[in-house]
């Protein structure tokens, strides 16, 4: 009982409870949409959202912010592409994929966290510089002699309809949920962002919370970069932009406090469905892709809003309940004496 | 003059003029074309955008918010002022004050979800770098014209606005740029509206148990982005002789550069339109002199400006360590003591 | 085990000993050779006014802060404490006097973050022990809806799953009420019994002798008084926290020019209501100081920032010589002629990285002299400098950032601030707290020049001592209402102090 208690007041599962009212209203406009493909389509799109919104959750957790993700998602599709298309090793060239993500965890953790730069203006300036190392790799032209045989993977399906990728990015977020929330080590990343000081004070190391933060977004970015290469079969200089973006918005959408301290990468995961489910919702609801970015952003905003004007309104509450209890404790009290 | 330059960022705003010389110096040197006046000013077309906007966008910083929409309203601008034009008819000027309009209604917007519901400034302004890209993708449909091709044909009158020369030399989109920086400059140094932005930015509590409408003035500091992002759509707009949608394209990041280069604190409470313009125009010429004279692809710029902004701030945090600035205090310890008598 | 007190404090060397502690800031130097001893069994008191720099050594011991000379030894051995993981290695622990819990966690996950244990044993663990202290307190809420009090005891609970050996409760009981502070009071005495060191830190000196073995008085950054609580009396300790020539400060305000009590009021209460305070009636003759007294948390700044416009009204009217300015905005007070000095200088008052020229102008950005749209520098440096000078605060220049200058410096800077736009009342809330003594007689003096050009003041102070010098009237505040008032000659430490506690008499507060 109480287990079904948790689940139902974890702020992940009203972000469950949208997704499937937008599915059901999607299917009321246009029936046709409500079929098994159409649905696991929409999951199976979302994977490297999926991938890329669990790390950033990480930086969220945290109190900060990545938004190098999708260059760096880019430039590691550029790289690991490359690789492939010029015959290499696939592991190797996956290997040095990971390892391009985790540099650039390390230095955007070393940078926020030992720097003290504020992450925003911090992550800003990667992502900059790997944007232009993604177009100093692809040049002018694009990757897009890609093997065959890379590209089939993505379209393995496990169970059911539901990729192989996708069936690996879920398993992955649910191993990463408990971790984070079944380990000692996972919950610094929450205590971080709920109460920096009050994390220090009982001895959690903030500073080192933090890089690991960044390292797991760092990775994750690039995990979703060779499956977007993958998945896509071609790289361009443009590939990965604005899936930081992406990635933000998926976090909100799930639930995950921009103050930090708050939400699950579960959440992350279900936003992630949300923000790659938009456009292909869009086309069964007779609107043109046009309307994808107008959309996405009032959605954005609109939780946002909502969710800050709730919790300045729980705040104020609680304060004021608060103060009020203390003046009525002296009739009590009065009465005693 | 002189007395821009003495203020509490003198130190900086004089690295700045330095590194615009060094500039001049070294892009000079690789190609005398760079010195070429006539030449660069009307390659100013190309960074005149980040200029003008981030000298707005530094008030936006000063009160500890930050805006990454504006660029998607430089889209936004643009295309209003072609739809509304093209089809349905208006007249130039009066699209071009509609654009404006819109751009401010935007600005307004976001800086009243920051000002006043309390939403980190950074994910407002990305959530409204997506919707107003996105309305203007919308307001692009409504066009004859396929969107990819943008809409061109404007009257002369309105390109003008380009190609005008002020006495035959300095391109009106300089003019606007000097022109908007003055107002700024008296706007945020010398009015007490101005102060209030600082005060705010420093300490927001603080400035409310001053009697200052704080909301108030961050929602004002938006607006002002916003059009200032209208006026570069529209400078934009005539220089290429089409307005499309995704015109801003990815000015984002040149501009908040442009801001801590010029010594703006992203934190808030510091900050001046001196050094952000400065800081704007090194930026731009770097833009303008790599490729002119390293034949660097214009794509790899982001990698200088990204390596600008990251050494930038890391350098500012570093001076700010306690243990750097122990040794910088025995350092020069005289200096201090002569620089409190004065 | 359970080792009695006496046993303990023979065999053992000193659990915790600190040996010529220095520290300073920058030109502040707030710790001069402090030596100290706690011993385990040991509950020693550490008193002393704000800005003694109680805090600074206790952030030292924690390893928050590093000590610039000076040695600390745990159990005989030097130890270095780098960091607060360090600190909590060796068994010491400190509750700080605002609780730092997790917000979003809940109470169990809150004192158990940071343990290496599994979580079913500390569960275990944990049951015992709130079992064992007699605490009834539901581990499943979330803490940011506990209490002060309860979020306290949530830090304590941290401490003794830690095994603390040394235990450091600073001013644990300034939110507390009368009913907690016992409960409190029955843990500390538990905790002692189990041979934990405890470093109580209170400016209270009733408590001390309910509650404390040993005694230790901190004035201005170095120890004046160490020794078992039985070798002092009340006297004593209040002779050891005044500074050598205070006694001769207290006799020299007897000269005071009389207030008209038949004038219209300036500041007139009527039922007032808001939150944390309810049914104030409150009048402030033109030219008077009126002391308010009481703890912390009695609803006194409540009530002042509610009049000033930054909360809402619930009842009642505020009258500013006779106009209504119930709930309006903090401007129009301001310019009605109400300015508020806030209690936290860092948080509602100061601009840190602004020049003081800045600072003194802020709340009178709406005044005309400063100009209408462009400001006037020339008028800005003429109000600034008259502050500066009839303050003799020390600045440099005008120029120089507020957050460089002392904190007495900056208290008047604020306080400038708010005389700068001209107003005829001035609620100075906590305007001594945490500044040093000679810049405490600034703004006394501050305080009688006011008085002087007629100007009143609402004088909100927990310093008992404040009032008794400076106010001409005094009211308590107790759990949000107005419980006493008393005349001029009435107003002494002893009165206000019982008041202030909510007891009738002169019975003081304790077990």
């Amino acid at each position: 009982m109480s287990v079904i208690k948790k689940v139902l007041k974890a702020r992940e599962a009203s972000s469950f409870c949208f997704l499937v009212a937008l599915f059901l209203v999607v299917g009321v406009i246009n029936p046709s949409f409500l079929r098994a493909e159409n649905i696991t389509a929409c999951f199976n799109t979302s994977v490297v959202y999926t991938l890329i919104a669990v790390g950033m959750a990480f930086a969220i957790f945290v109190g900060e912010i990545d938004v190098s993700v999708g260059s760096n998602l880019g430039f590691v599709a550029a790289v690991v592409g490359t690789m492939i298309q010029n015959g290499q090793n696939w592991f190797l060239a996956f290997g040095v994929g990971l390892v391009i993500g985790l540099i650039v965890g390390i230095i955007n953790g070393w940078g926020v966290a030992i720097m003290k730069v504020p992450s925003l203006i911090f992550t800003l300036g990667t992502n900059g510089i790997l944007r232009g190392l993604m177009y100093l790799t692809v040049g002018v032209q694009q990757v897009n002699q890609l093997p065959k045989s890379f590209k089939d993977i993505s379209s393995m399906t496990l169970i059911g309809n539901f990729t192989i990728y996708y069936c690996c990015a879920v398993l992955l977020t649910v191993i990463i949920h408990f971790l984070l929330t079944r380990t000692r080590r996972g919950r610094y990343f929450i205590a971080v962002g709920d109460n920096a000081g009050g994390a220090e004070l009982v001895g959690i190391p903030a500073t080192a919370t933090k890089i690991w933060a960044y390292v797991i977004c760092g990775v994750m970015a690039a995990i979703g970069g060779i499956i977007f290469a993958s998945r896509i079969g071609i790289v361009t200089s443009l590939s990965g932009n604005g899936y930081e973006m992406k990635a933000v918005a998926a976090c909100v959408l799930g639930g995950i406090s921009l103050s930090g301290g708050v939400g699950s990468v579960i959440g992350a995961g279900i936003g992630a469905i949300i923000m790659a489910s938009i456009s292909y919702l869009l086309v069964f609801m007779g609107f043109s892709s046009n309307y994808d970015n107008a959309i996405t952003g009032v959605i954005l905003m609109t939780i946002v809003v909502a969710d800050s004007l709730l919790q300045k309104r729980a705040a104020v509450k609680n304060r004021h309940a608060r103060l009020a209890a203390r003046t009525e404790k002296v009739t009590k009290e009065g009465a005693v004496r | 003059m002189k007395k821009l330059f003495k203020g509490p960022n003198a130190g900086w705003n004089l690295f700045l003029v330095f590194l615009l010389v060094m500039e001049f110096v070294v892009f000079g040197s690789a190609n005398p074309k760079f010195l070429r006046i006539p030449l660069l000013m009307t390659a100013s077309n190309d960074f005149i955008s980040i200029c003008i906007i981030s000298i707005f966008v530094t008030m936006v910083m000063i009160t500890g918010g930050i805006d990454i929409q504006v660029s998607s309203i430089v889209g936004l601008t643009s295309i209003i002022i072609g739809v509304s034009w093209q089809d349905f008819g208006l007249n130039i000027w009066a699209a071009v004050a509609l654009a404006v309009f819109c751009a401010a209604l935007c600005g307004a917007l976001s800086g009243f979800f920051v000002a006043y519901c309390g939403v980190q400034a950074m994910v407002v302004t990305l959530g409204g770098s997506f919707l107003y890209s996105g309305l203007a993708l919308l307001v692009s449909t409504l066009s004859s014209t396929e969107a990819y091709k943008g809409i061109s044909g404007f009257p002369d009158a309105f390109k003008a606005i380009s190609k005008t020369k002020v006495f035959g030399v300095v391109p009106m989109q300089i003019v606007i740029f000097l022109a908007l920086a003055v107002i700024a400059y008296f706007l945020l140094h010398r009015t007490k509206y101005g102060r209030k932005i600082y005060l705010v930015g420093v300490n927001q509590t603080a400035a409310e148990y001053s009697g200052i409408n704080s909301r108030l003035i961050i929602m004002s500091t938006y607006i002002l982005a916003a059009v200032s992002a209208a006026v570069a759509g529209i400078v934009m707009t005539a220089y290429l002789g089409t307005s499309k949608s995704d015109i801003g394209g990815n000015l984002t990041m040149n501009i908040i550069t442009a801001c801590v280069l010029g010594g703006t604190l992203s934190t808030g409470g510091k900050g001046s339109i001196l050094g952000t313009a400065l800081a704007s125009i090194a930026i731009g010429l770097l833009r303008f002199g790599m490729p002119l004279c390293f034949k660097v692809n214009t794509q790899y710029l982001d990698i200088p400006i990204g390596v600008l902004l990251v050494v930038v701030v890391v350098g500012r945090a570093l001076v700010n360590l306690p243990s750097v600035q122990a040794r910088l205090g025995r350092l020069r310890p005289r200096k201090d003591k002569a620089g409190a008598g004065t | 085990m359970v080792v009695t007190n006496s046993q303990t404090r023979e065999n053992q060397t000193a659990l915790l000993s600190v040996r010529g502690i220095y520290k300073s800031f920058g030109l502040n130097q707030v710790l001069k050779g402090i030596d100290l001893d706690v011993s385990s069994g040991e509950v020693l008191a550490l008193i002393g006014g704000n800005g003694a720099g109680k805090s600074t050594l206790m952030k030292i011991i924690m390893g928050i802060y590093t000590h610039d000379r000076g040695d600390l030894l745990l159990r005989g051995e030097p130890v270095t404490v780098a960091n607060t993981a360090a600190a909590l290695a060796r068994g010491i622990y400190m509750v700080p006097q605002e609780p730092l819990l997790f917000p979003n966690m809940n109470v169990e996950e809150n004192v158990v973050i940071g343990f290496t244990q599994s979580k079913a044993e500390l569960h275990k663990e944990l049951v015992a022990v709130m079992e064992d202290v007699g605490w009834d307190l539901d581990l499943s809420r979330k803490a940011s809806g506990l209490s002060i009090a309860e979020q306290q005891m949530v830090e304590i609970l941290r401490g003794i799953l830690r095994h603390a050996d040394l235990l450091i409760l600073d001013e644990p009981t300034s939110a507390l009420t009368f009913d907690e502070v016992k409960s409190l009071f029955k843990v500390i005495r538990d905790l002692q019994q189990k041979g934990i060191g405890i470093i109580y830190i209170t400016h209270r000196l009733a408590e001390v002798f309910d509650i404390a073995t040993d005694v230790a008085i901190m004035r201005d950054g170095i120890i004046t008084i160490h020794g078992p609580v039985s070798d002092f009396t009340r006297e004593d300790l209040v002779r050891g926290l005044l500074p050598p020539d205070a006694e001769e400060a207290v006799k020299a305000t007897g000269s005071v020019s009389a207030v008209d009590y038949s004038a219209e009021p300036v500041l007139e209460l009527r039922d007032f209501s808001g939150y944390g305070f309810s049914d104030v009636d409150l009048k402030v003759w033109p030219g008077e100081v009126l002391g308010v007294a009481g703890v912390v948390g009695a609803g006194r700044t409540e009530m002042a920032t509610t009049i000033f416009g930054m909360d809402r009204v619930l009842g009642g009217k505020v009258l500013l010589s006779g106009v209504d300015i119930t709930g309006k905005k903090t401007r129009q007070v301001i310019q009605a002629g109400l300015n508020y000095v806030p209690e936290d200088r860092h948080l509602n008052g100061l601009f840190k990285i602004c020049d003081v020229a800045a600072n003194t102008t802020s709340a009178s950005l709406y005044s005309r002299a400063l100009g209408s749209v462009f400001l006037n520098r020339r008028a800005e440096r003429e109000v600034t400098d008259g502050y500066v000078k009839s303050f003799r605060t020390k600045i440099t220049g005008q120029e120089q950032l507020a957050g460089s200058l002392s904190g007495g410096n900056q208290q008047k800077v604020v306080i400038g601030r708010s005389l700068a736009s001209g107003p005829k009342i001035v609620v100075l809330d906590e305007p001594t707290r945490g500044i040093d003594a000679a810049a405490r007689g600034d703004v006394y003096s501050i305080i009688h020049q006011l008085r002087d050009k007629g100007v009143s003041v609402l004088l909100i102070s927990s310093d008992m001592e404040e009032i008794v010098e400076l106010a001409d009237r005094a009211v308590t505040m107790y759990q949000g209402r107005i419980n006493a008032e008393f005349k001029k000659e009435d107003i002494n430490q002893d009165n206000l102090m019982a008041a202030a506690f909510g007891i009738a008499g002169k019975e003081e507060i304790g077990a």
